[in-house]
């Protein structure tokens, strides 16, 4: 169903990741995903796999929604672990039938690689379970905004990235309304071939893309009425500001780093 | 005779399995002969639209049938397609569902759906629009250059045009200046005497619905609150004033008349009815 679409999947809550400034969550989650690459040993994937189930703990968040995250990857998750498992060889063989080998490398790619895509978006999901879309989109903004030196509007894109985001819900609910009125005049919107299909969309499309227009002019009215002339000399009424707890965690991040490197160094790579 | 439309035992849920899920119609049982004016009415979020959308299929119950014209409209497929052109639903704010070329072609939409002959699409393109006050110099035009009272006529037309057994307006006034509300409300008792249909409105000004409805159906947190003639109903004002809800002030004046011990009706719902009772009073009335 159309209402089931989620976009921005925050959870409400307290934890430390939430009271994280976002843009030292959204520096530090980028550098997490890129130790995860930087892994070549068990030992150094299982660090960073211990501290995600750390990270998950802290955040509060039901491992039912972590599941919920993960779910959509199952198939991607079992379809490169099979690639792996068939295509990579080496090291000692289990199990060979005609063109078809199982060795002892394989196993541990297919392991590793799986391990690792798991974490991978346990951590990038964590981001946006803690994380407002509108925080988000502020600590993109000011992450973005050294890019202005270039001419770059870096506040109006991030104004449209916000105004983009609240007006989903809101043209979800109209798409609904407009397939209701047009079902009860009897469009036929789920049945036929793709061709009668999609031209059924057409009473659906028209008046959904009127009405986005009538709304952005009224907003845009509504914000210059407000006086908003764009990003120079704005203030914010919530300043980021950095504080002790997320100078904690880069140096926490930090120390993680050097691990997974030491760990690299000592342990057999399996990649 | 069959009732146009039949509502037994009805409850429909939102947020259904969650823990947040409320009755948004709860348990409701309605009958709504053939050829009458059924007002409904309600607080926001009373169920009034929920309850509408469930009599052409819009929205399946969760419990309880929708029976229209003696047929369960969630028989099966061609049952529930059927439901479709014998209640014709007008949406709230009607003129954002316009998509069409012209004015012609988008009240020719529900009747194409319909896979009717040409000629018989034309004929009740015509008579909706006039029905429906569309003027003909319009029909051509785009309806996006319509102003706002033209499109809300145009697009009620487009409902009209299947020509239903059941025409349901949800709000058919809201948003229009008074005189547009009248002219609307005008329309509605027109169509009905033309053609003899059977008219649901929903609405909250008690007004517009005193002066075209048979019988009130005041919705209130999800369930039948009460059920009678406008004069039955807008007799409990102390109860409806507890929902949320409103009778004219001309009639709580006349309301108040009586309870001082005038002798003047109770059922006076418009300004001109008012008159024509001061009227007879004035002739005949002697103080009790």
């Amino acid at each position: 169903m159309i209402s089931d679409i989620s976009i921005g999947q925050y959870y409400t809550g307290n934890s430390f990741l939430h009271k994280m400034d976002a843009r030292m969550k959204f520096v530090l989650i980028f550098a997490l995903l890129v130790f995860v690459f930087l892994c070549k040993s068990f030992f150094s994937l299982a660090l960073m796999a211990a501290f995600t189930v750390f990270a998950v703990l802290i955040s509060r968040i039901p491992l039912k929604m972590i599941l919920k995250s993960i779910k959509p990857l199952v198939i991607i998750i079992l379809f490169t672990a099979l690639l792996n498992i068939f295509y990579t060889t080496g090291g000692r063989t289990y199990f060979e039938w005609h063109s078809i080998k199982l060795t002892e490398k394989g196993v541990n790619t297919a392991i590793f690689m799986a391990v690792r895509i798991l974490v991978l978006v346990v951590i990038s999901s964590l981001l946006t379970y803690t994380t407002t879309p509108t925080m988000l989109t502020d600590a993109i903004e000011r992450l973005l905004s050294p890019l202005s030196v270039f001419h770059i509007k870096v506040h109006t894109l991030a104004m449209m990235m916000t105004l983009a985001l609240r007006f989903i819900p809101t043209l979800i609910e109209e798409t609904q309304r407009i397939m209701n009125a047009q079902k009860a005049r009897g469009a036929e919107l789920e049945t036929g071939g793709l061709i009668a299909r999609s031209k059924a969309l057409v009473p659906v499309f028209v008046p959904l893309m009127v009405s986005s227009f009538r709304r952005a002019y009224e907003l845009a009215f509504a914000m210059t009425c407000r006086c908003y002339t764009g990003g120079e000399g704005r203030t914010r009424m919530k300043q980021m500001k950095l504080k002790p707890r997320d100078y904690t965690a880069a140096a926490f991040a930090a120390a993680l780093l050097a691990g997974v490197l030491v760990l690299n160094h000592f342990f057999k790579a399996v990649i | 005779m069959t009732p146009a439309v039949e509502v037994k035992n009805l409850t429909h849920y939102y947020l259904k399995g969650t823990e947040n899920q409320v009755a948004a119609v709860n348990n409701i049982n309605l009958c709504v002969e053939k050829g009458e004016t059924l007002g409904i009415i309600g607080h926001t979020g009373s169920g009034k639209s929920t309850l509408i959308a469930h009599f052409n299929g819009l929205l399946k119950p969760d419990k309880g049938e929708v029976i229209v014209d003696g047929v369960n409209i969630f028989e099966n497929k061609q049952t529930l397609r059927q439901s479709r052109f014998k209640v014709g639903l007008c949406f709230q704010y009607p003129e954002y569902q316009l998509f069409e070329e012209t004015v012609y072609k988008d009240i020719a939409f529900g009747p194409s759906n319909m896979k009717l002959p040409r000629e018989e699409i034309e004929r009740r393109v015509l008579t909706a629009a006039e029905m429906a006050g569309v003027k003909k110099e319009n029909l051509e035009k785009s309806p996006f250059d319509l102003s706002g009272g033209e499109k809300r006529r145009a697009a009620i037309a487009g409902v009209m045009s299947m020509e239903p057994q059941v025409l349901v307006l949800d709000e058919p006034a809201a948003g229009l200046d008074p005189a547009g509300r009248r002219d609307l409300i005008n329309m509605i008792k027109n169509y009905r005497t033309a053609t003899g249909c059977t008219v649901i409105i929903v609405s909250h000004s008690m007004e517009d619905i005193a002066s075209v409805a048979d019988r009130v159906c005041v919705l209130n947190k999800a369930e039948i609150a009460m059920l009678g003639t406008p004069k039955e109903v807008y007799s409990r004002d102390e109860e409806l004033r507890a929902m949320g809800l409103n009778v004219p002030e001309i009639t709580k004046i006349f309301l108040m008349l009586k309870n001082r011990g005038f002798n003047v009706p109770e059922d006076v719902f418009t300004v001109d009815e008012a008159v024509a009772a001061f009227r007879e009073f004035a002739k005949g009335g002697v103080k009790k």
